[in-house]
């Protein structure tokens, strides 16, 4: 049987990797205004222009209760590196970033890995994990607080265990952080879960099947094929959990208010404010605003720049 | 990738918001066309949305020109919530229990002027810089020593102590007989944890020298001087001995308030609002509550007490008349009064002014006790309460409460904290 193959010729500006009429420059640039003016304009107001202002008063001794406000220049962050309140505050929040950023993700991938498999079950236990991550802090610092009380579930439940002397979660300056810490890790531990989740199910089933009939075990194909493959998603949950543990406020401010005692649960934020709104020596909080924006900001691109050497392109 | 553009987008938002700072507020507003002004108020326990509601409610009613926004503060730090305000350009027309301390030297609050205050019984309590900013509305004593007759007569004390002595010879009574001598709080309300240092300091440094904290702005006086040594050495022994249980700093006000309700602890040293908690009647305790004056070492009466805690005008209102109007109008109307001694246990500052017939038999009690001040003369100021001049610097207050928890859990000593308290003082100053 004779197969009729009829060709047509298509019109040459519709040919793939044909381009229309570049646009005149102008005519570019004012589109390009046009559409991106908004957006900038919406950042410059509410992200740059804070940043610019808290950088200026930064170079001052700015006090709106006792004026007059001077020049300082870089005074306030010279006092800094000499200020053990904000060296106490650095190191309680390098704690707390260290634990936020292991723990959840550790967690998040094995949780990840045993829910990723189909069914109902399954679909329900992902919205169980992922649900204190839509819950306000404030709330979750409350439901906290009371089952970390003394009297609360956990010490109850010690005590019918026969443990006669619980420990103070919240009431030793030694537990008090890595409580605080545990708190916020089971807040974002659903976020992880997630992230891990959606690199598990872009990892194509083609390797594994293959590794398999290479006689690769489930850890050899884990750790040689899977694991590898997660590197972005491993990259999303560690930058976001480093930025989100390193600006930590409302948790401290609702379980502890910073204690129990001088500093040993107050974060570089919680000082900020403390200094900034209870002291009312707002140029030297904007100076601990600035270097934490500056170590922010110099961690998460070395993570980036780190983790993202990890990742390879399908 | 499309991951490493979002990634990008979202690092540098999330960075970007280390240096920004939101707030919250709940708002009331009423119709158009009168003079609106703002109110920042706070809520407790005791004071409910439903009691701000009626009090204010009291006072438009009065005057229909007026509608009133009302602002809560988001915890019962308002005077921090009320700087973040100021500082936003929202300061609030009108707030309530708000130290002028700072606002009134910068010029952000109006002062009263002498005949506005012609109806109160101590028209120059909380003078800032000679000039009154916060009405003095009411007079609190800080602390009362609550405590629970039962469990008293379960360890054979009969009556409550006389002298320090006493005191402390009760609380090893008590504590032999596994209970908790002192109840105290702490966590997101850390004042809950100074009550007895604030008491030891009345009996041991302000009865002697009533002017310690002018002296101190002065640079005459210092926290590590043996008198307020003495008093802190008081206060970390009570910790010392376990009469305190150091795992109560993590618990906050309300669950304070309701762990002596529950029987949790013997003695309860709090302000005299607690008379609300305990004279109400779906709160009130199946056993008896008694209370008593923080003992002195000679048995003498010292009433540690504060007044002010009124409401204060800011100074650019936009409707300053109105502002001012309402502030005094809410202050003076007997049924608001008469609610802040139900609700709040308050002592009403205003001349002329009796207690209601019908206030609960721990009001009375605390009331007798501040009495017993008022006729011997004896009544001082309250640690950490204090206004206006006679109050700490900026941020030092802080401070000192993170240092009476520092000493209850054993953080800290008595020497450390003192001397931190003179440094926090010449960084503020």
């Amino acid at each position: 049987m004779a197969v009729d193959v009829r060709t047509t010729s298509v019109p040459a500006s519709a040919t793939p990797g044909s381009r229309r009429p570049r646009l005149p420059r102008a005519e570019r640039l004012r589109q390009f205004a046009l559409f991106g003016a908004p957006g900038l304009l919406v950042y410059t107001c509410f992200v740059l222009a804070p940043i610019a202002i808290s950088f200026g008063y930064s170079l001052t001794n700015h006090n709106p209760f006792n004026p007059p406000t001077r020049f300082v220049g870089l005074d306030n962050y010279r006092l800094l590196f000499t200020d053990s309140e904000f060296l106490t505050s650095l190191r309680v929040t390098t704690i707390l970033t260290v634990i936020v950023v292991i723990v959840p993700n550790v967690a998040g991938l094995g949780i990840a890995v045993l829910l990723d498999r189909k069914g109902w079950l399954y679909n329900a236990l992902r919205t169980v994990f992922f649900t204190p991550m839509v819950l306000s802090s404030v709330v979750v610092s409350v439901v906290w607080t009371r089952m970390l009380d003394d009297e609360g579930l956990v010490n109850q439940t010690l005590r019918a265990l026969g443990v006669e002397q619980p420990p103070g979660w919240l009431s030793d300056p030694r537990l008090a952080l890595y409580s605080i810490a545990i708190i916020l890790s089971w807040q974002m531990l659903g976020f992880c879960v997630v992230v891990y989740l959606a690199g598990l199910q872009g990892v194509p089933n083609e390797l594994a099947e293959a590794a398999s009939i290479d006689g690769a075990g489930p850890v050899r194909r884990f750790r040689s094929i899977t694991w590898p493959l997660l590197a972005p998603s491993l990259t999303i949950n560690t930058v976001v959990l480093l930025i989100t543990a390193f600006k930590v406020f409302d948790h401290i401010q609702v379980i502890t208010h910073g204690g129990p005692g001088t500093g040993t649960t107050a974060t570089i934020a919680y000082d900020v404010l403390q200094t900034g709104l209870v002291a009312n020596r707002q140029g030297y909080a904007s100076a601990m605003a600035i270097v934490m924006l500056v170590i922010i900001a110099a961690a998460a691109g070395v993570t980036l720049k780190v983790l993202n050497r990890r990742e390879v392109n399908l | 990738m499309k991951h490493k553009a979002l990634l990008t987008a979202l690092v540098t938002t999330m960075v970007a918001g280390a240096c920004s700072v939101g707030d919250q507020q709940t708002a009331q507003s009423g119709g158009g066309g009168k003079k609106e002004i703002s109110f920042l108020v706070f809520e407790t326990p005791n004071m409910t949305p439903q009691v701000w509601d009626a009090a204010i409610k009291r006072v438009t009613d009065k005057y229909p020109d007026i509608t009133v926004k009302k602002l809560v503060a988001p915890t019962e730090d308002r005077v921090s919530y009320a700087k973040q305000l100021l500082a936003s350009g929202q300061f609030p027309d009108v707030m309530i229990a708000v130290s002028p301390a700072g606002f009134a030297e910068s010029g952000a609050m109006a002062a009263f002027t002498p005949d506005e205050l012609k109806d109160f019984d101590f028209p120059n309590n909380g003078a800032v810089q000679g000039k009154i900013y916060q009405l003095p509305t009411n007079t609190q004593t800080i602390p009362v020593v609550y405590y629970n007759k039962d469990l008293f007569a379960k360890a054979g004390i009969t009556a409550p102590p006389k002298t320090y002595a006493e005191l402390l010879d009760d609380s090893a009574k008590l504590k032999a007989k596994g209970i908790t001598p002192f109840v105290i709080g702490g966590g997101k309300d850390p004042f809950a944890s100074t009550l007895p240092w604030t008491a030891t300091i009345a009996t041991d440094v302000y009865a002697k020298t009533p002017d310690w904290m002018a002296k101190r702005r002065a640079g005459t006086v210092k926290f590590t001087d043996p008198d307020f040594k003495k008093a802190t050495e008081k206060f970390a022994e009570l910790a010392k001995q376990a009469y305190i249980d150091k795992k109560d700093v993590s618990r906050d006000y309300a669950a304070t308030e309701q762990a002596f309700l529950d029987g949790k602890g013997a003695m309860y040293p709090m302000g005299n609002w607690f008379a609300a908690a305990g004279d109400d009647p779906k709160r009130k305790p199946s056993w008896e509550i008694g209370a008593f004056n923080w003992p002195t070492d000679d048995g003498s009466v010292v009433v540690p007490a504060f007044t002010g805690g009124g409401l204060s005008v800011s100074a650019t209102a936009k409707n300053l008349p109105e502002a001012k109007k309402f502030a005094l109008a809410y202050t003076l109307d007997k049924t608001n009064l008469d609610a802040s001694v139900h609700n709040d246990g308050l002592y009403p500052a205003v001349k002329g002014y009796t207690p209601p017939a019908d206030t609960g038999a721990v009001f009375k009690l605390g009331y007798d006790l501040y009495q017993e001040g008022v006729k011997s003369n004896t009544v001082t100021q309250a640690f950490s309460w204090e206004a206006g001049d006679d109050g700490m610097l900026p941020g030092v207050v802080d401070k000192w409460r993170a240092g009476a928890q520092d000493l209850i859990t054993g953080n800290k000593t008595v020497d450390q904290v003192l001397a931190s308290l003179d440094d926090e003082w010449a960084k503020a100053s």
